[in-house]
């Protein structure tokens, strides 16, 4: 059949490549008209190539040409559009209806005996000496045939009638056969090969009209009577044939067609070679719609017409893979399940063990999410702060831990580093903080924000660590009142060794003062007194005085007990005061001054007197150490420089015999003193105030080259951040 | 000829420089100031009359420092310290060293004042025994060998019947190189000529 089917198509194809032209116009191409082949190819011809010579010459001469198709080849042809018309049964038709938009154009009155008649119906029926079945009931546990399983009246008719009766063909009988055209079935049945047949009804009749059975060697099952219809059947009647035009046939042809049909008289002798009595409008196929559906037949339903049986004979290899593959699924949701216990128990485990961790810790840790709310808080949280986690979870943990500076001032919520955590995904540490308590009192805290991420890497809220650091603070405290004593003393100490220089210093400008007042007295006597010039000495008295009470001022301060306060420092501002205090002892030391300061030195924040302290030590141990050499080689050097962007850094050299080995490794001890006078503490406070200031003071010398001391500053990074 | 005495005022401190300039030229003395010890030595004339008045404590060379240069000098002013608070044993050492006086910051204006004269006076007894020095030198100078040696013997208080045994020599040829000495040497008399030569022995040995 595929053979031939191929081979329609390749002359189709062919014809339609090379000889399409030529071929249209010498000899048009013929039109098919595919017929349902249900008692043989044979007959089919035999039958139908009349109507086909009948429509050739009513159509304009066109040649038709019959096409026989098998139940199997139908669809396929007309999906192929291999035909141009399908006369085929109602039950194909509805499926060609429904699946390929094929529309009837007429229906065939089927000759019975001398009756035309165009609807027909099936009938059931046995032996006549069969006398245990009689009715519908009685087919349950028999052996029955059709024409075919798609056979409307050869076995669909007969099937919706039984159904009904509650017999189900595929399940309740003992076989149920196909037999492929309907003088099989009925030559089955009289050979008692079956039990029971189904045939469209007249197909006995006609058989028995052409010798080849007898009508009396048959029974009818549950016989119907209509009163229109005059043949034994045992099922409602349905539509006759129809004749069809494909989607693609054109509507002209198939009017063409349909007027030739209709017109075609009912003692033809085509009618009669097809055994029928001409044709009709098309009728309703309704019923053969309902047929289909009580069946659930396709077009209605692939199911249904399979057997459970059916389909396990017929997909047996598919059953059996579902079957392996629903039994490795199983497995497999027994194995995911048992794993999805066992993570849940070590997921239970490790909450545990977080939990402990968290409660066991001393820091306090919580949890923030996006909105700044707590999502956890652990148990030493609720100690250091009094508050319970119950009151602390789902809160704005801003609002209540860090909703107010040290200082009593607000601190707004989008400065909190907490938030900026989060919003920016990186981990902070914060050394110096407060938390508020439930109480309404504050403790000093340092913490770290991290990031918490969530499964897709994004931020999804931070954790914050954090410790109450009030020992460690009071410590600190406590360390820096003792540095800053030990400067007080350091200071006191100095001053007492630069007192006389310093009263020296003094001196000066009183000197010029007094001098000048007693001039000013003698000018004043003298007859031709010039009053500018009395003016003129007057003022520069007034700025002597001035330049004495600084140096009182400067004096004071140095030895005054500081503040410990920071300020923003211009340090060469700061060098150029202490030289102030130092030029005595320069002049008495014969040691020469050379500053050389960066002028695009930046600001440091310090404490303003330690590091004049620092300076001033410096600069007098360099002094002192110059008294061994040569009076025009005493040169002392103090230099400032910016040590890139975060510190500045003064160097106070001198032009002495340098730092010995032996000395060098105690420099910064205290009490160690290569002086006659002093307590030696000056370079072991200097170093104590660097430190503090976070800064480093350190010795540098070679032999020959004189010593040099060095400290850096840093430069307050909070501020430039900031900024 | 005759110079009027100046003040030279050494100071490093500028303030206490110009106040001491305003100082003495309001009673009327010419003043000179320098802020170093080397400036002054620099410009330094022996020729010229006055006072130094010299801070003993600058950088560089120090007052001190200065005196002990100057004392090499033959002829140079006479010096009044001015010291600081702490400076009195330095002071000490300078009027050892030949300093006329030392007043202290910050000074009485007459005190100082009163100093500066001393020091004028004595700078003007100085070049005035100094020229006397130079007179009798040159009056020496005059005198031949044989009335030089007659002279020391006269000096010695030798009569001319020793002087003449002595210088084996006649008693008269004495007599006459001591009248010659007596009037090359501008003496009236024998005391006279004797005060000249002591002067003369004082001035040199200092």
């Amino acid at each position: 059949m595929t053979t031939r089917i191929g081979l329609w198509r390749l002359t189709l194809l062919l014809t339609l490549l090379f000889g399409g032209v030529e071929q249209a116009l010498a000899n048009e191409p013929p039109i098919r008209i595919g017929v349902l082949s249900h008692r043989g190819d044979e007959t089919t011809y035999r039958m139908w190539r009349p109507t086909a010579e009948y429509l050739a010459q009513a159509v304009h001469g066109r040649p038709f040409e019959i096409v026989p198709l098998d139940f199997d080849e139908v669809s396929e042809a007309v999906r192929f559009e291999e035909v141009d018309f399908v006369l085929v049964n109602p039950g194909i038709y509805v499926n060609l209806e429904v699946l390929c938009r094929v529309s009837r154009i007429a229906t065939l009155n089927n000759l019975v005996g001398d009756e035309p008649r165009n609807v027909f119906g099936g009938v059931v029926f046995t032996r006549r000496d069969r006398t245990d079945i009689n009715t519908f009931a009685d087919l349950k546990g028999k052996h029955m045939m059709g024409v075919d399983e798609t056979s409307l009246g050869g076995f669909q008719m007969a099937w919706r009638e039984m159904r009904e009766e509650g017999l189900d063909p595929y399940r309740d009988l003992a076989s149920l056969r196909f037999g492929g055209i309907h003088d099989e079935v009925v030559m089955a049945v009289l050979s008692g090969e079956v039990d029971v047949g189904t045939v469209r009804t007249d197909i006995l009749e006609r058989m028995h009209s052409a010798g080849a059975v007898s009508l009396t060697d048959f029974k009818v099952l549950s016989p119907r009577l209509h009163p229109e219809f005059f043949f034994e059947l045992s099922t409602r009647l349905y539509p006759e044939w129809p004749f069809s035009k494909l989607q693609h046939t054109p509507n002209e042809l198939a009017q063409k067609v349909a007027v030739a049909l209709l017109n075609m008289p009912d003692d033809h002798p085509a009618g009669r070679a097809g055994n029928y009595a001409g044709w009709t409008v098309p009728l309703d196929y309704q019923p053969v719609h309902e047929l289909f559906q009580d069946l659930k037949l396709p077009p209605y339903a692939e199911l249904g017409r399979f057997t459970l049986m059916d389909a396990m004979r017929k997909y047996w290899y598919w059953l059996l893979a579902g079957v392996v593959f629903i039994l490795s699924m199983a497995f497999m949701t027994t194995w995911v399940a048992r794993l999805n216990r066992e993570l849940s128990r070590a997921k239970s485990r490790l909450e545990r063990r977080h939990e402990l961790i968290l409660n066991s810790v001393a820091d306090g840790i919580y949890g923030v999410d996006l909105q700044g709310n707590s999502t956890f808080v652990n148990r030493a949280m609720e100690r250091i702060t009094g508050w319970s986690a119950e009151e602390l979870i789902g809160r704005n943990q801003h609002e209540i831990l860090h909703h107010t500076h040290p200082d009593g001032s607000p601190h707004p919520p989008h400065e909190c580093p907490v938030f900026a955590t989060y919003r920016d995904s990186i981990p902070r540490f914060v050394d110096d903080d407060v938390f508020w308590k439930r109480d309404g009192s504050s403790f000093p805290v340092e913490y770290t924000s991290t990031p918490l991420k969530g499964e897709q890497g994004s931020t999804v809220g931070s954790v914050v660590v954090f410790r109450d650091i009030s020992a460690r603070k009071s410590a600190e405290e406590a360390a820096r009142q003792h540095q800053m004593d030990l400067a007080h003393v350091g200071r006191l100490s100095t001053m007492g060794e630069m007192a006389s220089g310093i009263a020296h210093e003094i001196n000066q400008p009183l000197t010029a003062i007094a001098t000048n007042a007693h001039a000013c007295i003698r000018l004043l006597e003298s007859p031709d007194v010039s009053h500018e010039r009395v003016a003129d000495v007057i003022e520069r008295i007034a700025a002597q005085a001035e330049r004495a009470g600084e140096i009182i001022r400067h004096l004071r301060q140095f030895v005054r007990k500081e503040q410990p306060e920071r300020k923003e420092l211009n340090i060469n501002q700061l060098i150029n005061e202490v030289v102030v205090l130092l030029k005595p002892e320069l002049n008495k030391a014969g040691v020469r001054l050379r500053l050389e300061l960066d002028e695009g030195l930046p600001m440091v924040h310090a404490q303003h007197i330690q590091i004049d302290q620092v300076i001033l030590n410096l600069a007098r141990n360099a002094i002192e150490a110059m008294q061994e050499v040569d009076a025009s080689a005493r040169v002392l050097t103090v230099q400032t420089a910016s040590g890139g962007r975060n510190a500045v850094i003064v160097s106070v050299s001198d032009t002495g015999p340098g730092i010995t080995d032996a000395v060098r490794g105690k420099l910064f001890d205290p009490f160690v003193t290569t002086k006659s006078t002093g307590m030696g503490l000056g370079l072991s406070i200097s170093r104590g105030i660097i430190d503090a200031h976070k800064g480093t003071l350190y010795a540098d010398s070679g032999p020959g080259r004189g010593a040099l001391f060095r400290f850096t500053l840093p430069l307050d990074r909070e501020e430039g951040e900031a900024k | 000829m005759k110079q009027e005495s100046t003040v030279f005022v050494v100071d490093d401190d500028r303030e206490v420089r110009d106040a001491l300039q305003l100082l003495m030229e309001s009673v009327g003395l010419p003043v000179e100031t320098f802020g170093s010890a080397q400036e002054y030595l620099d410009r330094f004339d022996p020729e010229r009359p006055g006072c130094l008045v010299l801070d003993i404590r600058m950088p560089g060379m120090s007052g001190l420092e200065l005196q002990a240069r100057l004392n090499a000098e033959r002829i140079y002013p006479p010096i009044v310290i001015i010291t600081g608070h702490g400076d009195v044993p330095m002071a000490v050492r300078a009027v050892q060293a030949g300093a006329v006086d030392f007043v202290q910051k910050p000074f009485n204006d007459q005190a100082l004042l009163d100093s500066v004269h001393r020091a004028i006076e004595r700078d003007a007894q100085q070049r005035g025994e100094v020229s006397r020095l130079r007179d009798i030198e040159e009056r020496v100078r005059r005198l031949t060998p044989r009335e030089r040696e007659v002279m020391d013997l006269v000096i010695a208080g030798k009569r001319n019947k020793v002087i003449a045994s002595e210088m084996n020599i006649s008693q008269s040829t004495v007599e006459a190189h001591r009248a010659k000495v007596m009037e090359k040497m501008e003496a009236d008399t024998l005391s006279s000529l004797m005060r000249m030569m002591l002067t003369l022995e004082a001035l040199q040995g200092e």
